[in-house]
């Protein structure tokens, strides 16, 4: 270890020089409190949404077992819920979670949206934003971070006692990485305990049984941020290095802060919301039903689609009457209808999400001049609190609804009778036996596999990142001069 | 001397550049707002087109039975937009400023959420609020962090001491100049706004001005007692940084997620699991005793039997439908008061953090807060009830579809009137810049500003 001797000596009059501020006590003692109220919080709110949502998916599946003889067509009005639940690793990262709606209901002919968020029952106040372990990590750590290293380099050019190191036979390139070292022993000492107390939590609340991608994911999680950590530490230091005093080098690291953190997210995303504007729900709404009712109204008799199909299955079956087919024709019509409006339905929603899509990718882009976007919508594809997790639950729950719809209407073409029953008559139904074919909704959180792919840009992000760091360090070492 | 302070500062490129940041980040705040304000109207627009349209196609199609024609027909109640809701956008992202009922459940219908891209609503809008709540504190920051603090590490302190009489007066005039400036910026840039959004200039406008006004002087006064301190600038740059940190995230993240726990809300699910099931078992319960239940509801409507002779009735159709809202009722008033708690409590602890008052107060003006979504959830209760007692004897007595008046039942707006008051909102801001300059004077007068 004769090579890093300087550095680490470096490193450790760093770290001494910082132990000596009494203010580091006081903000290591409020980051400390914070990570606490982070991690309760964290986990109550994980606590009660997936106990809410067990609770509500249970008792509505039970319910949905309880009904009665029927006709199965009443069943798929009655419907089925689709509660979402949340992953081990949202306890540290709500991503988005605070704006998904939690339940949708899912009902034949009508895709519902997903509704009760924890922002639609909230004031303005969410929309500070959260405190959670993963806010810490992304933005408090950095911003101490710059307040531990402004002075880094600055204050010992103002102290003229750069030179008097430089002299001493310690190059550039032994004093930055010294310093960066430093700072980031300093840094660890937070994200060490940090760390073993999430791993720790998280390992309680699972039972000690963790899958293989739940492991993967936590391990990706904090080999991120710590790489995101040592970005600042380097960023820190470069910018101490080129400042002519510490104050500029302070001034400077709050801007840098200041825009990645706070100023770039929202701007970046409110320029691809202002560009690609996306369509309102009343006009959603009003476009699917001007395309199903092109295709054809099924409540419409002499709809030209459903008298087609109705004249080739007359022809089909040689008969003359719809009555007299060999199966339910109304299910058979609504089996059609509902294939029709689904289609068309999706097929809108595609659209929707694209300009969504379109929406995000100049804030996706842009992660690649910020760290903090990157490292931010890595964590929230880590932890299923991002964009695509919340279309996939949807995405699943509009799968479900549909397989409901069409196994019912499949119930009822070969099950219920095709003649109407008389006005007097009892309606037709089926045995309550059925309604357990339909399989309970048990949604599926993303494996980590599709959550790398969707984060590609992110990855490759903090990839480049890192070289760019890397060849930042070589050419300072080469450039700094002690004045 | 004020006009040379003036020019001092102005001359400093420092200053040039912030303020023309600011400048353009307020006119792109304002293409928002405007944009927004179109995309209302313009959905305005649109819901009563596609009402009319929507009503007629229907009405066509269902010519023979009224109860099956209001089985599908949804009546558009609007939360009305006020111009100045361009400047505060506030939840109306979140909640929808339309909802589309028709007469059977409310329950299942009424919270029916808004479409949305989820990463626009975490990043948040730029809209004039966030410019002013975020933005501003800190270019009062920059401005003031170095007062004197600079002159002493560069050794021009002295001189300016010794050439003046009162320093106290001076270090005044150098806080006038700066507080100046960026009052001016703020009325530049709501004079445009006015102009542009077509804001009326009425109290709303007035309160919304005034609040501004007292949340850039309470960051000044926040500079101002840091700046008495007197320490060095680096000190008052971290220090300052970090108040304004926690006025802007953590304070105000802290008591959202407490207010989120001890409100909590589960009645929202148990509310729609309720409504679902009290509506369809009746399909396989006693008809007479739904009846008897609908009746004693609606005492009008006695005089409507079900017909012995037939297995459906719409009459009995709407009586289950009545039943889905009536035995979710309790669950419904629970969920409704504890949104007002949640209101309420959150209001009553803002009032304590600058940040956060002004944010809700800016909402409140623009009716953009989680007050008016519970008046207009109510407004629509409202909206639903009168059309369900204007069509249920329709329904009952069958009338002929082509009889009724379908081109009166155009879209409705929903108009909150509540009013805020000069005291509400100004108050607690006063209160916070007079504790501060208090503070900051004597500490100006215990230690001698050398």
């Amino acid at each position: 270890m004769k090579i890093l001797h300087s550095e680490l000596l470096i490193a450790s009059h760093f770290r001494q020089s910082v132990f000596k501020n009494t203010a580091l006590y006081i903000i290591t003692f409020f980051i400390g409190i914070l990570l606490l109220y982070a991690t309760f919080s964290g986990w109550e709110n994980y606590k009660n949404q997936n106990e809410t949502s067990e609770k509500y998916q249970h008792e509505s599946r039970e319910d949905w077992l309880k009904n009665p003889d029927k006709n199965p067509h009443r069943m798929a009005h009655y419907g089925n819920f689709a509660f979402r639940k949340s992953t081990p690793l949202s306890v540290f990262e709500f991503g988005m979670e605070p704006f998904f709606g939690n339940a949708i209901f899912l009902e034949a002919h009508k895709q519902n949206t997903a509704n009760f968020s924890e922002a639609g029952f909230s004031n303005s106040m969410l929309r500070f934003g959260e405190i959670s372990i993963a806010m810490v990590l992304q933005v408090l750590l950095p911003l101490l971070i710059f307040f531990l290293g402004f002075n880094a380099i600055a204050y010992e050019r103002e102290n003229g006692t750069l030179k008097i190191l430089l002299t001493q036979g310690i190059n550039w390139k032994q004093l930055l990485i010294g310093k960066i070292l430093g700072i980031a022993s300093v840094i660890m000492m937070l994200f060490v305990p940090t760390i073993i107390v999430l791993v720790l939590v998280w390992l309680f609340f699972q039972d000690f049984t963790v899958t293989a991608d739940e492991a993967i994911k936590m391990i990706l999680f904090i080999l991120f941020h710590l790489a995101y950590l040592l970005f600042f530490c380097v960023i820190a230091v470069l910018i101490s290095a080129v400042s002519k005093t510490s104050k500029k080098a302070l001034i400077t690291l709050i801007g840098i802060w200041l825009l990645f953190t706070i100023i770039l997210p929202r701007t970046t995303q409110a320029i691809g919301a202002y560009i690609y504007e996306a369509p309102s729900k009343i006009q959603f709404n009003s476009d699917i039903e001007k395309d199903i009712l092109k295709q054809g109204d099924s409540h419409n008799p002499n709809d030209p689609h459903y008298k087609t199909i109705k004249d080739s299955l007359l022809r089909a079956y040689k008969v003359d009457s719809v009555q007299k087919l060999p199966f339910n024709y109304s299910g058979y019509i609504m089996t059609e209808g509902e294939k029709i409006s689904s289609r068309i339905y999706n097929e809108h929603l595609e659209e929707l999400l694209n300009v969504y899509k379109q929406q995000n990718s100049f804030s996706k882009t842009v992660s690649f001049l910020n760290p903090f976007i990157a490292i931010k919508n890595l964590s929230m594809g880590l932890s299923n609190t991002d964009y695509e997790s919340y279309v996939d639950f949807q995405k699943q729950a509009e799968d479900y609804r549909y397989k409901m719809a069409q196994k019912m209407n499949a119930l009822q073409i070969k099950y219920i009778s095709n003649k109407k029953p008389g006005p007097n008559d009892k309606p037709l139904t089926i045995g309550k036996e059925h309604w357990a074919d339909v399989e309970e909704f048990h949604y599926e959180a993303k494996t980590i596999g599709t959550i790398l792919k969707n984060e590609a840009v992110s990855i490759i992000s903090i990839i480049l990142w890192i070289a760019a760091l890397i060849i930042l360090i070589q050419i300072a070492s080469k450039k700094l001069k002690a004045i | 001397m004020l006009a040379l302070l003036f020019k001092n500062f102005i001359r400093s490129k420092g200053t040039k550049i912030g303020l023309l940041f600011l400048l353009c980040i307020g006119f792109i705040s304002l293409l928002v707002g405007k944009q927004f304000q179109d995309k209302q109207q313009n959905n305005i627009k649109e819901a009563s087109i596609y009402q009319k349209e929507h009503i007629a196609r229907n009405a066509a199609f269902h010519k023979d039975e009224i109860g099956l024609l209001l089985y599908y027909i949804k009546f558009s109640l609007v939360n009305n937009t006020l111009p100045i809701n361009s400047l505060a956008i506030g939840q109306r992202d979140v909640n929808p400023s339309i909802q589309s009922v028709t007469i059977r459940g409310l329950e299942g219908q009424k919270y029916d959420s808004e479409l949305n891209n989820p990463n626009n609503l975490l990043a948040g809008n730029i809209d004039f609020g966030f410019v002013l709540i975020y933005l501003f504190p800190l270019l009062i920051i920059a401005f003031s962090y170095n007062l004197i603090s600079e002159e002493k590490e560069s050794g021009t302190w002295k001189i300016v001491a010794t050439q003046s009489q009162n320093t106290f007066l001076f270090i005044l005039k150098l806080f006038y100049v700066r507080i100046l400036s960026l009052i001016a910026l703020l009325t530049f840039l709501l004079f445009a706004a006015v102009l542009f959004l077509h804001i009326p200039l009425d109290s709303a406008f007035f309160i919304f001005y005034g609040l501004g006004v007292l949340y850039i002087l309470f960051w000044f006064a926040v500079s101002f007692f840091i700046v008495s301190l007197q320490k060095n600038s680096n000190f008052n740059a971290v220090i300052l940084l970090t108040i304004w940190l926690f006025l802007i995230i953590i304070v105000p993240a802290g008591i959202n997620a407490y207010i989120v726990n001890q409100y909590q809300v589960p009645e929202a699910l148990e509310l729609t699991l309720k409504q679902r099931n009290a509506y369809h078992e009746k399909w396989d319960t006693d008809k007479n005793e739904t009846m008897e239940k609908f009746y004693k509801h609606y005492p009008q409507f006695k005089g409507y039997k079900i017909p012995e002779d037939k297995e459906f009735s719409w009459l009995w159709y709407y009586a289950m439908q009545q039943m889905g809202d009536d035995e979710s009722a309790i669950l419904s008033r629970e969920l409704e008061t504890k949104l007002q708690q949640r209101n309420l409590a959150s209001q009553r602890i803002a009032q304590f953090i600058p940040t956060l008052h002004t944010q809700l107060q800016l909402n409140e003006i623009a009716h953009a807060d989680l007050g008016n979504q519970l008046l207009f959830l109510k407004e629509t209760t409202k909206f639903h009830e009168k059309l369900r007692l204007h069509f249920y004897p329709k329904i009952f007595d069958n009338a002929a579809v082509d009889q009724q008046n379908w081109k009166d039942f155009k879209v409705e707006t929903f108009r909150d009137s509540s009013e805020i008051s000069f005291g509400k909102a100004f108050l607690p801001l006063l209160l916070f810049i007079l504790l501060l300059i208090g503070f900051g004077w004597r500490n100006f007068n215990t230690k001698a500003v050398f």
